[in-house]
């Protein structure tokens, strides 16, 4: 039996929310990942500013 | 404590990184292009394929998170703490993903987002019970940080298997198992597969997320460290 256009369009509807549902996902994931990323670089150059900083008393 | 410096390796090797990019691409290809349309549900079904992986990946979280918050409270060594921290973070990730794909599905299967059953009720606790860890961990003083955030572990640990069981045990709206459940359950061979697939690709993904997290919580360490010594060198004049 072929399907009426109300089911194809249901299914259509369906399809638009499945792709929103695994597009706030990968932005859930990704916006995560870009976050602890951020923060990893970030305090990467802390912790060399600080060295320097350190380095610098020193030699005085 | 080790030394950390700018030309450290990356947390994550590239190969893994790469390798759960690659992953992720052949899930959602199989996802959208190759598993068969479930019968009664259609199209919207497809969200199984990525809710159930999360869930999963939050579960395993729990466990290794509040395996390695006990191991902190018995060996004071800062790398648990670290781990626990990194795995419990990802608990609420994974679990909001759950939530969210679980919700949206529910909208245009059910025709409403949410209802409290036990098994939607039982995984907000967990979502809730970690966002609270994540606060009270930052709000608590370092001395007694390690045994609050032990309770809290446990506590999760105790929600998982409950979550696990609440579709078995009682009766709910959520749908009953495919895995392991009653001798109708079962999935098409090639659901099975995509499903595990998914899963792997989500604990993949979330082994990337942990090293990371657990790195920058070693920098953290790192630079409060620092800090604090060369505090203590400039009241000391040094």
């Amino acid at each position: 039996m072929n399907p009426s256009i109300d089911d194809v369009l249901f299914e259509l509807r369906n399809l638009i929310w499945l792709f929103y549902a695994y597009g706030i996902a990968f932005f859930l994931l990704f916006a995560y990942l870009v976050q602890i990323g951020r923060r990893e670089s970030t305090l990467r150059r802390r912790i060399s500013d600080l060295q320097a900083t350190v380095e610098e008393h020193w030699k005085k | 404590m080790r030394d950390i410096s700018a030309a450290d390796p990356p947390a994550v090797p590239i190969w893994i990184a790469v390798a759960a990019a690659t992953a992720m691409i052949v899930h959602l290809y199989l996802v959208f292009c190759w598993v068969p349309n479930e019968a009664t549900m259609g199209i919207i079904q497809r969200v199984f394929y990525f809710h159930v992986p999360a869930a999963m990946a939050s579960f395993v979280a729990c466990f290794v998170g509040g395996i390695a918050s006990i191991l902190y409270l018995v060996k004071r060594d800062n790398k648990w703490d670290d781990l626990s921290l990194a795995a419990n973070e990802t608990v609420v990730v994974f679990e909001a993903v759950n939530i969210v794909m679980g919700s949206m599905w529910a909208r245009r299967v059910w025709g409403i987002w949410w209802t409290w059953d036990a098994k939607l009720t039982s995984a907000f606790i967990l979502l809730f019970l970690y966002a609270a860890y994540l606060l009270i961990r930052r709000a608590t003083p370092v001395e007694t940080r390690a045994q609050v955030c032990a309770v809290i572990c446990i506590l999760g640990m105790v929600d998982v298997p409950l979550i696990y069981m609440s579709n078995r045990i009682f009766r709910t709206m959520h749908p009953s198992p495919v895995i392991g459940g009653d001798k109708n359950s079962g999935l098409d061979p090639r659901m099975y597969f995509v499903l595990a697939f998914g899963v792997m690709t989500m604990l993949l993904l979330w082994g990337c997320m942990v090293k990371l997290r657990r790195r920058v919580a070693e920098l953290e360490r790192a630079a409060d460290d620092l800090v604090r010594r060369t505090n203590e060198m400039i009241d000391q004049g040094v």
